[in-house]
This record gives C-alpha cells, structure tokens and sequence, in this order.
C-alpha cells in the first residue's frame, strides 16, 4: 500500500447514532492549520468554545501529521485534542510509538469521533475503513490486559491498540490514552473524554506502507539531510553518543538539581541534594536498564526499558522511567527509590492516568497532610512510597472517599481541602519537572500555554540550557518574552506536522520547511512554518478566550512569584513573571492575553 | 578540588567524581585543563580544536553556568564550591 498525501480520509463517528463516514478535511485548513495539533484544535473549533467537556458535543480528535508513518526522521506521532475536562480549556496530547503510522499504513490519516454511545465500544480500523465494536467485555480493565486482549482476538503482528484504563471510564479528570502498553496522549485528561464516550480503545490493523513521494529523488534527499541533522554528535539526539539517546529524558535530573530548578515537596524545595542521583537517569542506565526500544522512524531511542530484580517490585519490567514522573512521583514527594517510581508510573500506564498530575496530586496532599488540614482524611507523609502505589490504584479507580476526591486532580482536591494556594497549578493543570525559580522562561511558558501549565508547549529550557544555538541564561527574565513566542510558535508548527519535540533539538524552522515542501507540492519557507505556527497558537488562544479564559488568566502559582529559592543554583531568585508576560504580550500582539479582532484577521482566524 | 561529572563525560572517564590539584584562586579555565589534562578522554569534549573551551560542556560553579557569571571562563574557584560539569542535556 502507498502513502497519499495527507488530508484525503478523515473519519467522522458519531457514537450516539453508530453512523461513520470517511472524507477530505478541507484543503483550506490542511494549508494553514498543517495537520495534528493545528487540524486537530481547527475541527475542535468548529464544534465551539462552548461545549461542555464532558458532553456528547465535545469532540474526541485523534490526527496524524503530513508526515506521520513515512520514513522521515521522529515522524511516528499523532495528536489528541479535545476540550480538556481537567482545565476547560483547548488541550492537545501526543504519543510516539508505532499507532499514529499504523493508522495512516490502514489509509486513514484521523478520526473525529462525536456523541456518547450507550454501551462501551472500540473502533477497529483496517484497509481504510472503521467499525464500531463492542468492548463490553474488556470494559474495566486495565491497558495492559486490553492491549493483550487485542492481541490475542487479531494476532499481534501489524497491530496497534490505543486504550484508555480504568481511570478514563470513571472520568478521572487526568486520565490518558495509552498504546503498546505505555506511550501516552499523557496531560489534559483525554482519557476521560474517551470514557464518557464509552470509547474504550482504537485498534488499528495495517502492514508498513511506503510513500507515494511528489519528487522521490527530492524527497530522498532531504530525508538524508533530516536525518543527517538528528546523527551528528554535536547533538544530543546522536544515537547512542548524545545524552538524550544514551539516558533518556532523565538525563536531566542532576542538571536541574545543580541549577536549583528541581522542585522538591511540592515546590517548597528547589533541589533534591545528593538524593537526586538515586533517581537520575545514570543511576537507571547503571543499574536496572535492560534495552532501548524506540518509535517509528526514529534513530534516538529516548525510550528506557527496565526491570527491577529485587525488594518488593521484583519481576516488574516495564517502559519508561522517564525525567517528568521521575520528578513529579520522586523529588517532588520527597521519594527517592526509584524501584516505586518504576511501579507507580506503570500503574499510571495501566490505569491510564497522567504521572505528572497525580505526582503533584500526592505532592499536594501530603504538604495539606503535614500542616493538619486534612479533616479526617488518611494521612499521607512524605515519601511515603508504599501509600502512593496503593492510593494510586484507588485514583484510577475513583474508590471512595479518598480515591474519588484525588481523581479530580490536584487543584480540585486542594479546594476540597480549603487550601487551593498548595495545588502547582496552570489553568487548572499541574506544573512539570522546571521550577520557574531557576529557569524564568519555562516559568513564562507554563503561565502562556494554553492548555495550562506544560513544558512543551515552549520548550525554553533547550535555550537556557544550552542544547540549541539560542542560549539564554535561566535565571535572567529580559528578552524571555520574545523567546517564549518563538518556542511556542515553533512548536505549534512541529506538532501539527506531528513530528517529536526532541527534533528541535536538531532541527529548526527551515528544516521543517524543507520537509513539509517534500511532502506536499507547494513550496514552504522557514517563515511560513513560524507563521503557521503563530496562526495555530493564536487559533487556541481565541478558543480560550471565547471559552472564559479572559484578561489576567496567566499566571504562576503564587509559591513561585513569592517564595524565593534558598537552594543551590536559584538561590534567592523568585518568577519575575510580571515583567516577563508584559514582554510576551508585545511580543504577541495581545491585550493581557486577549487576542484582539486585529490580530485574528491578520492571521485570518475565523 | 574536587569536581564531579555526569551523564556521557561521566561515562567517557569512567569516574564520577576527580580530584584535581588545584587550589584556591585556579580558573574555570585552569580547571578544564587540568581536568583534560588526567582524563585525556574528555579533553575533545571540553575544548574546541580552536582551543577554546567548548559551548557544549556546562562548568557549573555553585549550580551557576560559568558562562553567565560575570568572568566567565577566568571565575575564580574555591575548593569548597560544589563543580559540576556537564555535557548538554535537554528531553521532557
């Protein structure tokens, strides 16, 4: 089978009526919204900032990107986007593995699935056709035994299972998509969308397509160049040479340590003292490490499969220890036995539920159980690891009362306790691993996402750490405001053509111009790719603002703008979010993030 | 004075931590080729063929970048900060 050129089969499922129909996504918004995240937040668009989340309304949008499933470099992703259920904002997720090609190899290149069916389904998708099918009797169960169950009703070979646990048919607020096991559409709570769908897994039989290339000599050259890129030793994306490749994402740990940006005890900390090297990324590859598996198309395997031979997760073999829930179930909660950060992110895997959330949900929790406001509820200590994996299966559960409180994530479990001034939140979403004390710009990035607080949406710490040309210092606030744009801008373009973010750390504007010139036959320059990507973020922003996201709606938890650092690198230093975000609305052009009419029709966003 | 290493440096001289024979008063500089100097595998790693010392390895003087202190790569040390160097690392 060959690849056609992206755009042509989109698949729309009502799940109330069963109906399904296949058709082009209108070639207006495949040219200025790309494909993935863009086409994904443009459809959403489409159903209205107003919907509810959880309402048969809301729009459940998986979509590939132009290049997704061909053989160019850290292709193999796709988007899901939704209105979130956690903040009621646009959200976006993506996942690596082999799903999203798979799903373009069967001749579809998205799904726009409406309505709530009455009775849980899966989608069974194959030789460009999709069915609706009852999944009655793999309902309630985790995502490791329905990938199984799969397999076992298909055969294994050529198949892909994209699952939502047992936290997203209770409508756990953090709950994720996951396929293969382990690879997640992780924040914004997609999963509960799919469980109050009663759309309990896509599974998607197809064997490897080639493309059908527009100038094959061309495309073959640039794909070397892309490739060529990602390979070189200076970067750190060279398989088996540069740190991401060789430790994986934890490479980071001990670095945001010395620089006092790794939050510990629910950001009351900023540095984890020697403790941080138990829960590092060479700790892992020395001790428990046992094989590099990796995505589609991708030559970096960033992915780290361990095993735990001894203590009480012995046997436990599973993907991946990666920097975030590292953080967010380690340092954070003062834990640093990385054998239980192992099983509680594989419980996260299994249930179906975003690690970061739920490590700032227990974070959270145990500061409120430390200052004697828990009212009765079950105390939680610090570092209690033993509690965090049992209490981790009653949130992915809902089980009463303690289970059902934190399943609706960390800032409303914070307002049920009194004390919404200790949830690390953005918009309603926890923060990640980048304390905005030590590195200013991920700060202003986590306070302008808009899908709330998130560190991909402007990937500065690649500036601020010194990994691109761009090098700022992390503790300096001017000129973050332009910088934020920039990234997000970037990003915006990347993930919609969907191609991973740790490109960027090789690749950058014109570099994804020549690969989307290659993929279709209209010509792209670097400053179309920022201008599609600035459309794309500004589409959001509008969806946003029209949902009740208003003037003033980005901000910083106030430990971050108030307590200052008294650790390590960060030292004394506080967010100057104030003058960083006045900075980033000239930058952008809005009023106090508001897009203004002016804006939306320069960028002709409806 | 002791400096500790991570990730692939760490790796590539196959200890953590190194001490140096340095005193009080050495530069980010001098440290760097001392270090280069007892562990010859990094010495590709910390300088460019100009001879300058690589924007791709991060001398961490009391969890600050030596590139954005004040005197760069001629800081003073002192035997009781805590030197980290690493190479680069970003992921997410």
């Amino acid at each position: 089978m060959k690849i056609r050129e992206f755009g042509q089969s989109i698949a729309h499922v009502d799940l109330s009526t069963g109906e399904t129909s296949i058709r082009p996504a209108p070639q207006e918004w495949v040219r200025k919204y790309v494909g993935g995240r863009g086409l994904g937040v443009r459809y959403l668009f489409e159903a209205g900032p107003e919907v509810e989340a959880f309402s048969p309304e809301n729009p459940l949008i998986f979509m590939n990107g132009p290049l997704t499933g061909t053989e160019m470099s850290m292709s193999g992703r796709w988007a899901c986007v939704t209105k979130s259920p956690l903040t009621g904002t646009v959200t976006d997720s993506h996942q690596g593995g082999w799903t999203a090609a798979r799903l373009r190899w069967a001749g579809l290149d998205g799904v726009v699935f409406t309505g709530r069916a009455q009775s849980p389904q899966y989608a069974f998708i194959e030789n460009g056709n999709i069915a609706l099918r009852d999944a009655s009797e793999i309902w309630g169960h985790g995502v490791h035994k329905t990938v199984a169950f799969f397999q076992e009703r298909y055969g294994a070979q050529d198949l892909s299972v994209c699952a939502i646990g047992p936290s997203g048919e209770t409508r756990g607020r953090f709950a994720a998509w996951v396929n293969e096991d382990d690879r997640a559409f992780g924040r914004g709570g997609t999963g509960a969308i799919g469980g109050d769908k009663h759309l309990k897994a896509i599974v998607i039989r197809a064997t490897r397509a080639r493309s059908e290339d527009v100038d094959p000599e061309q495309w073959r050259l640039v794909r070397r160049e892309m490739l060529d890129h990602i390979r070189d030793e200076k970067n750190i994306t060279s398989p088996k040479k540069g740190g991401l490749s060789v430790y994986g994402t934890n490479v980071l740990m001990n670095v945001t340590n010395s620089i006092g940006a790794l939050g510990t005890r629910n950001s009351q900390g900023t540095h984890f003292g020697e403790r941080a090297e138990k829960i590092s990324g060479e700790f892992v590859e020395e001790n428990i490490l046992v094989h590099d598996p990796t995505c589609h198309a991708c030559p970096v395997a960033c992915k780290k499969e361990v095993e735990i031979k001894e203590g009480p997760h012995a046997g436990l073999r599973m993907e991946s220890i990666e920097y975030e829930p590292a953080w967010s179930l380690g340092a954070n909660c003062d834990n640093d036995d990385v054998h239980s950060i192992a099983k509680l992110i594989d419980q996260c895997n299994d249930l179906g539920m975003d690690p970061i959330e739920l490590g700032n949900v227990f974070s959270m929790y145990m500061e409120a159980s430390e200052r004697g406001w828990l009212e009765g509820l079950p105390a939680l200590k610090w570092g209690d690891r033993q509690t965090m994996v049992a209490l981790t299966e009653a949130i992915g559960r809902r089980e009463e009362p303690l289970g059902d409180l934190l399943a609706e994530g960390t800032l409303r479990g914070a307002q049920h306790l009194g004390h919404p001034e200790i949830a690390m939140v953005v918009k309603g979403q926890a923060v990640p691993a980048y304390d905005p004390r030590g590195l200013k710009g991920m700060g202003l990035g986590y306070a302008t996402s808009n899908r709330g607080a998130c560190h991909l949406r402007a990937y500065v710490a690649a500036a601020e750490l010194g990994v691109v040309a761009i090098e700022a210092d992390p503790l300096a606030w001017s000129g973050k405001g332009e910088l934020v744009k920039t990234f997000q801008d970037l990003h915006a373009c990347g993930d919609s053509m969907d191609l991973c973010k740790f490109s960027s750390f090789a690749q950058g504007a014109d570099e994804y111009a020549a690969q989307l010139t290659t993929a279709y036959s209209q010509s792209w320059s670097g400053e179309d790719v920022m201008t599609a990507g600035e459309r794309i973020y500004n589409l959001e922003r509008h969806y946003n603002n029209l949902a009740g996201f208003g003037p003033g709606s980005d901000t910083l938890p106030r430990r971050f703008l108030e307590e200052p650092s008294t650790e390590a690198g960060s030292k004394g230093h506080v967010s100057e979010l104030p003058e960083m975000l006045t900075e980033y609305y000239a930058a952008r052009g809005w009023k106090n993030g508001v897009v203004p009419p002016a804006k939306l029709a320069a960028l002709e966003i409806p | 004075m002791q400096v500790k290493l991570y990730a692939t440096l760490r790796a590539l001289a196959g200890v953590t931590t190194i001490d140096l024979p340095l005193g009080d008063g050495a530069t980010v500089r001098q440290l760097a080729e001392c270090l280069a100097e007892h562990c010859p595998a990094l010495a590709d790693q910390i300088f460019e063929p100009s001879g300058e010392l690589s924007r791709r390895v991060h001398f961490m003087v009391d969890g600050r970048n030596s590139r954005w202190l004040p005197q760069g790569a001629e800081t003073p040390l002192r035997k009781l900060q805590t030197l980290d160097i690493f190479p680069p690392a970003a992921g997410g």
